[in-house]
């Protein structure tokens, strides 16, 4: 069951009246204070840990036809635009939000004053908009385009827009969680409906003598297993959340990842096809990482606004599309281990054998400030039980970097493993 | 600016409680008591009138091909279980709307005791997803795709989707009317992006003559005039509102004029590309008709739903999609001929240059039950400035009406002017 990143304001047991501010339509907006400043400057610096390597490769030390760099860099230029414009547009829907009571309190912080602080809800609305209006303006400036390209574009963003609409309904109406779980497998729909590549897998090589062959057609079960993909993807960022910045920031790393390893192999690539398929996917990671930073310069400890279902609906579905039609999903599963042992750990409450509270988080005591891990099957409270008590700030950051760690193993790996069982 | 079809929670003075049920998160669905059952049987009888002559038409007055045949049996047979899924749906989705405070009170019933029931709104986002659902499972089961027109399907999944889900937010957070007119324009990118036909038009015989060519390449200006289309089709519409079911009524009577008129033109036609144009906008035009019609079993007067800007913008999206892809736009504005007149009385109003009220309904009086004309320049007053008072159900059935005569009318003009003109 998803953990509801914090106290929405249904959950609270007053009942909530609608601001006295509202009952005039005009002015309402203005009445109410706006959010905390960005930590925008802050964000980007760190950010650089990742732009600088990544723009070497592209430009220096991989040979990338002039066509292709073109285009990257064209998305890479909308993105940044995509970047401002979420920025600029977070503190208008802000009040918005507010003004229409989606707001929630941070129970991290219950019982200090950040903790009766109305904190808007589902800020993932302005990062899918402005995401979409970017991706599909991209469409017009991409050279290296050809019809089977554009039906798995169009699908993607269907897809991807349809998981929005769908998140934001959820965030409105709040719909009761098994239904949630359904959702991504409705929104995955046009994605499976469009994929036009191979279904085969290759078989690794020290495999090949016991089963006798190179490739194997998996058909149906191929894209079985893309449907499942979208749906583990989008709903386990969803659970492995609860902290001030974590649903975004674990969002930020893969997503860097993934880029890392999209350039990394066109740049050792010939063959053009496989090197469509990770461009593919730079075209739509790299919108995703620039509306996620500026989202992230608001929701970065302590938050300013919460992201809703909205966003982890809409970064996993993203992603997941991105490993799908780039081709390389199993890739994309190992960037997601902290999520996978999250879901793992998370089983036997969400199986029903353990009983499930609401909220899986930790306990937080005002007077210390630190959180303290419960036995509730998550990786926030197994890092806590295990490394001690410890302030929220602390513990996202060492999650993050423990999703860092977990993509350099991916890489390692795959550096041990090259020739060897491909 | 676009009439609020009913007076919606945040335009009354008085600051709205959250319902004092709301205040456990779980049982509180079931203590809501449900709305009138739906008025489906009636409607259905009523929509004989269409259906009888139109599968007619499809399966035995013309000769069509058989895999074209059984793709549009095909369709229709989705789009008949949704009806069905839409029809169950609505109860359901009306709990959970009017829990999350999103209903209005039906201002053209102020002063009886009707005045006074909270009607849920926004029931568009049903009719939405259900129409994305089994538009996307089709792709599936049609025989007769190819790459090209998964292109434009996808592309405009991918408009209508996001129009749904700007029209769900603009319900929820009501954003300003400015912003309002823009968004179609936004969410009819990716059609314009994707569509791949022909921008010439065919000069009407009369006057090749005076110009000296046969046809006529417009380039740009034809997907800046598709463009427009797309943004007044969606605005239209939901400016021809304020009266119970007058909103999906118009969609209902124009997606029927539409259906004749592509299964007409798909019966006389020879040219395949041309057929399969019109069969296009028939996979999109079934599921928006019967989708529509189970939201009117429950919006027609007097109304137990609103229908929100969600479904308006919705509806004129997909009939904006379908003329433009099917090749047939100048025929659906002859269709659109109420709503181009409502715009045209509107213009003043809108461009500023007569006072503009929050609402331009016509005034109601609860003691006789009729409705008075203003002055306001709207489709809706003007029809009872020169008919004379009446109540709001029989002004909606002359305006209805009044759209089927419209409909008519572009038949019988292009019955004559065929072979004179094109």
């Amino acid at each position: 069951m998803a953990a509801r990143k914090r106290a929405p304001s249904e959950e609270s047991l007053e009942p909530q009246p609608k601001s006295q501010e509202k009952p005039t339509t005009t002015n309402s907006t203005t009445d109410l204070p706006p959010i905390a400043p960005s930590k925008a400057a802050q964000i980007l610096k760190l950010s650089l840990i990742f732009f600088v390597p990544y723009s070497y490769l592209i430009f220096s030390h991989y040979s990338i036809d002039a066509d292709l760099k073109r285009s990257i860099i064209i998305n890479a230029v909308l993105s940044s635009v995509g970047f401002f414009v979420t920025l600029t547009m977070i503190p208008v829907a802000s009040r918005y939000v507010l003004r229409r009571n989606l707001f929630g309190y941070d129970i991290n912080k219950k019982g200090t004053p950040q903790g009766s602080v109305k904190v808007p809800e589902s800020l993932g609305i302005v990062v899918g908009i402005v995401f979409l209006v970017f991706a599909i303006l991209f469409q017009h400036f991409n050279f290296t385009s050809d019809s089977n390209w554009l039906v798995e574009y169009n699908a993607a963003l269907a897809s991807i827009c349809f998981m929005i609409l769908l998140g934001f309904v959820d965030d409105v109406l709040d719909i009761p969680w098994r239904v949630k779980l359904v959702l991504p497998s409705i929104a995955a729909l046009p994605l499976l409906m469009a994929f036009a590549g191979h279904t085969t897998i290759i078989i690794p090589k020290p495999l090949i003598p016991y089963l006798g062959l190179e490739v194997l057609d998996l058909g149906w079960m191929y894209k079985l297993y893309m449907w499942l993909l979208a749906i583990f993807c989008t709903n386990s960022i969803n659970i492995h959340a609860g902290l001030n910045g974590l649903e975004v920031g674990q969002t930020i790393v893969i997503a860097c990842a993934i880029l890392i390893h999209n350039v990394m192999q066109i740049g050792v690539s010939s063959d053009p096809e496989y090197k469509q398929a990770h461009a593919f996917s730079i075209y739509l990671v790299q919108p995703l990482l620039a509306t996620s930073l500026a989202l992230f310069s608001y929701n970065w400890n302590p938050s300013s606004v919460f992201v809703g279902d909205t966003y982890t609906y809409f970064a996993g579905m993203t992603m997941a599309v991105a490993g799908i039609l780039g081709h390389f999903s199993e890739t994309l599963l190992i960037f997601f281990i902290p999520q996978v042992l999250n879901f793992l750990l998370s089983l036997p409450q969400l199986a029903g054998f353990i009983p499930c509270p609401r909220h899986r988080l930790p306990r937080f005591d005002p007077q210390t400030g630190l959180l303290t891990g419960t036995n509730d099957g998550t990786l926030v409270n197994l890092f806590l039980r295990q490394f001690g008590r410890m302030s929220e700030k602390s513990l996202c950051i060492l999650l993050l970097v423990f999703q860092a760690i977990c993509c350099c193993f991916c890489f390692l790996l795959r550096w041990f493993l090259t020739g060897w069982y491909k």
